[in-house]
């Protein structure tokens, strides 16, 4: 077997042991890597209905064939584990060092097991493994953890951390890198935090084995080179994604005041060209030549990273049109380790429902000096409010009642991403079935439904191009593992990624075998579903009940007047249903189950709910 | 006939603004003004009026609000 190491890194903090495992070549090829790995190994060794917070839970990492490889954006690792905000399955990618190291060092998968009897940093190195102390860096920020551990090991190690937010548990807790990113929307910071592991270093120093380095070697510096020249054609990283936000706002597509409105004039203050005016530094993940973080001063004055979904939701979604305050609401997710796009739905979604009567409160719309504060409640679980919004806005909608559920930005728990679905039916489906939550990363469809369809249109033809872009963003970057911004944003062709899968493992793969192995893993996140949630209904692929409200309809502007409409809705989910071989339930068929190798993750599953034939 | 026309993300770096409002001939259609403000007929865009996409060939009219943005994929 070639291409994988064959190694899984297998820690118990309970008992600090570590040993190292192998997989065989079947899992290799039938999982590939990433969310694959994660995936399969969560449903085999967790039990049904055991705790996200508890030792029970298993905390991973994991890369794919082609991981660490100097090929274009193969720096990003997955992050997996049962998440505490949603209750199943959940995961998320962050570039980050760790995966060269890791990798170096000989592993594809790393998986945390127990929880240590105090705050813990694993240190790795090849094969021996250190449970050091983390009492200095507990309760520290993720930036002060970061120059904590270079001043310990200098800037060649990789590390993972998390701040406040993960260490008390917040649901939307993520794991950070020392590149200044973050993964792992579903809580997987927190699920860190309940073991007390506060960081993971990692230093490797093997080479990772493919089976035609020189090949990679040629393929991957030429391609690293033509990457860059073409973002130099387009210009995309000048703004990068902070560039789609006057897009959203001409089409109505922007979130303004918890999703209430859909574009304002104001919208431009924040916009790419704005942010790019301001920059004071560029970050970028390892091995990428076109680099997406567009950094500004915040009104404090730290480096604060931004991208469209930060600036979205922590900017209009607020209705705060000031880059330094917006970026100080940033800059303090980061520091907490907490993610941008739960925290600005989840705060959105607090000042809506004091507006609506739902419960008393004293923050506004507009008010960002007090926004920083519940930030700061919320990852430190302070004082009432701080536990309410540390625990998201499915919970805290829970919690008010009157009505709130149908105005909490969410889809499964996780909250909404940035694109406000009132009247774009398409990428309301995108939410709507994406396996862990509403993610973006799974489907965007806006431009195409836009240019490309009738707006209005609930037909098959968005189903399929959900479908289609699942198996690309949800599938192939996810599991192979790779950036697939060279692809989506600047046309760097899909033909590519087979190729350096092919001379990293030898094997002869297409992008048919591919979009399997993609289907197999949204198959088996469903399955995961359906074993936490036996009465799994196709109204949990829903998106928030307010768009489809008459009364939220805008009143001006692009889409003056209209909303989504439940049963057309309804429709476009079950063309979606029948193109994917899944029940009416949104369960994938027995037929399915069979057709992708999936006998044994069936059984299992029929043990807990039915499966339609 | 006055229309006013935004620019979305890089292409502002083509075209040299991000809004503007042009003075154009009465049969002025969508791909001329793409052509008139600088943008490459080879560059991918999408093009909208009243957050609608336009065809190339469709004609522009008085008081129209265009917006010419790249083709972005959502991150």
């Amino acid at each position: 077997m070639k291409g994988w190491t064959g190694n899984i890194l297998r820690v118990d903090l309970s008992s600090k042991t570590y040993k190292k495992e192998t997989f065989s070549e079947e899992f290799a090829h039938k999982w590939v890597g990433g969310r694959g790995f994660a995936v399969k190994t969560l449903y085999d060794e967790l039990k049904p209905g055991i705790d996200p917070l508890g030792p029970d839970n298993k905390f991973i990492v994991a890369l794919g064939p082609i991981s660490g490889i100097p090929a274009p954006n193969t720096g990003k690792a997955v992050v997996a584990a049962k998440s505490p905000l949603t209750g199943f399955y959940g995961d998320g990618n962050l570039g980050t060092r760790a995966v060269e190291q890791l990798r170096k060092a000989g592993y594809d998968m790393l998986i945390v097991e127990g929880k240590a009897d105090r705050p813990t940093m694993l240190y790795i190195e090849d094969d021996k493994v250190e449970f050091l102390p983390a009492d200095e860096i507990w309760g520290k920020g993720t930036f002060a953890c970061n120059d904590w551990i270079y001043s310990k090991y200098g800037k060649g190690v990789g590390v993972l951390n998390i701040g406040q937010g993960g260490e008390n548990l917040a649901r939307f807790a993520v794991v950070r890198s020392l590149e200044g990113r973050a993964g792992g929307r579903p809580g997987i910071g927190a699920v860190m935090g309940s073991k007390l592991l506060k960081a993971i270093v990692v230093k490797g120093t093997r080479p990772i084995p493919q089976a035609d380095p020189a090949g990679m070697k040629a393929a991957g510096s030429a391609d690293l080179r033509q990457v860059g020249v073409l973002d130099k054609q387009s210009g995309w990283s000048i703004q990068a994604t902070t560039g789609v936000l006057p897009f959203c706002n001409e089409v109505a597509g922007l979130p303004v005041r918890n999703f209430r409105k859909t574009h304002h004039p104001l919208a431009w203050q924040v916009d790419g060209e704005r942010c790019n005016n301001a920059r004071v530094a560029t970050y970028g993940c390892p091995t990428c030549t076109m680099r997406c973080g567009v950094t500004v001063l915040d009104k404090e004055g730290h480096e604060s990273e931004l991208d469209y979904e930060n600036v979205a939701l922590l900017g209009p979604n607020l209705e705060i049109f000031d880059i330094p305050q917006m970026a100080s609401l940033n800059y303090l997710c980061d520091e907490f380790g907490l993610d941008t796009m739960s925290a600005g739905c989840t705060l959105s979604f607090y000042a809506d429902a004091i507006d609506q009567g739902a419960v008393d409160g004293d923050f506004k719309f507009g008010d960002a000096e007090r926004a920083k504060e519940l930030l700061r409640l919320a990852a430190h679980r302070e004082g009432k409010v701080g536990h309410l919004l540390a625990d998201g806005t499915r919970r805290m909608a829970r919690a008010f009642g009157r009505g709130s559920e149908a105005y909490a930005m969410n889809v499964k728990g996780l909250e909404v991403a940035a694109y406000n679905c009132k009247f774009i039916p398409g990428q309301a489906l995108s939410y709507g079935v994406a396996p862990i939550g509403a993610h973006h990363r799974e489907a965007w469809i806006i431009t195409f439904e836009i240019k490309h369809t009738t707006r209005e249109s609930y037909g098959p033809e968005k189903a399929a191009k959900v479908i289609e872009l699942q198996r690309i963003r949800g599938g192939l970057f996810e599991f192979i593992v790779a950036c697939r911004f060279p692809w989506i944003e600047n046309g760097w062709p899909l033909d590519h990624y087979p190729k350096y899968f092919n001379l990293a493992t030898g094997l002869n793969w297409g992008l048919d075998d591919m979009w399997q192995v993609g289907d197999r893993i949204y198959s088996l996140i469903k399955l995961h579903y359906l074993r936490e949630f036996p009465g799994a209904s196709r109204e949990d692929d829903y998106p928030p009940r307010v768009w489809f409200d008459p009364a939220n309809a805008d009143t001006e502007g692009p889409i003056a007047g209209k909303h989504l409409e439940i049963d057309k809705y309804d429709g476009l989910l079950q063309h979606y249903y029948d193109q994917r071989g899944y029940d009416r339930r949104g369960i994938p068929t027995m037929a399915t189950l069979r057709s992708l190798g999936l006998e044994d993750e069936a059984a299992d599953a029929r043990k807990y709910a039915d499966l339609t034939e | 006939m006055k229309v006013r026309v935004k620019v979305i993300g890089p292409l502002i770096y083509k075209t040299g603004f991000s809004e503007r409002d042009l003075e154009l001939d009465a049969e002025t259609t969508v791909r001329d003004l793409v052509e008139q403000i600088g943008i490459p007929p080879e560059r991918p865009r999408i093009v909208t009026r009243n957050g609608k996409a336009v065809l190339p060939e469709d004609r522009l009219a008085d008081g129209d609000t265009i917006a010419v943005s790249p083709i972005y994929s959502g991150g």
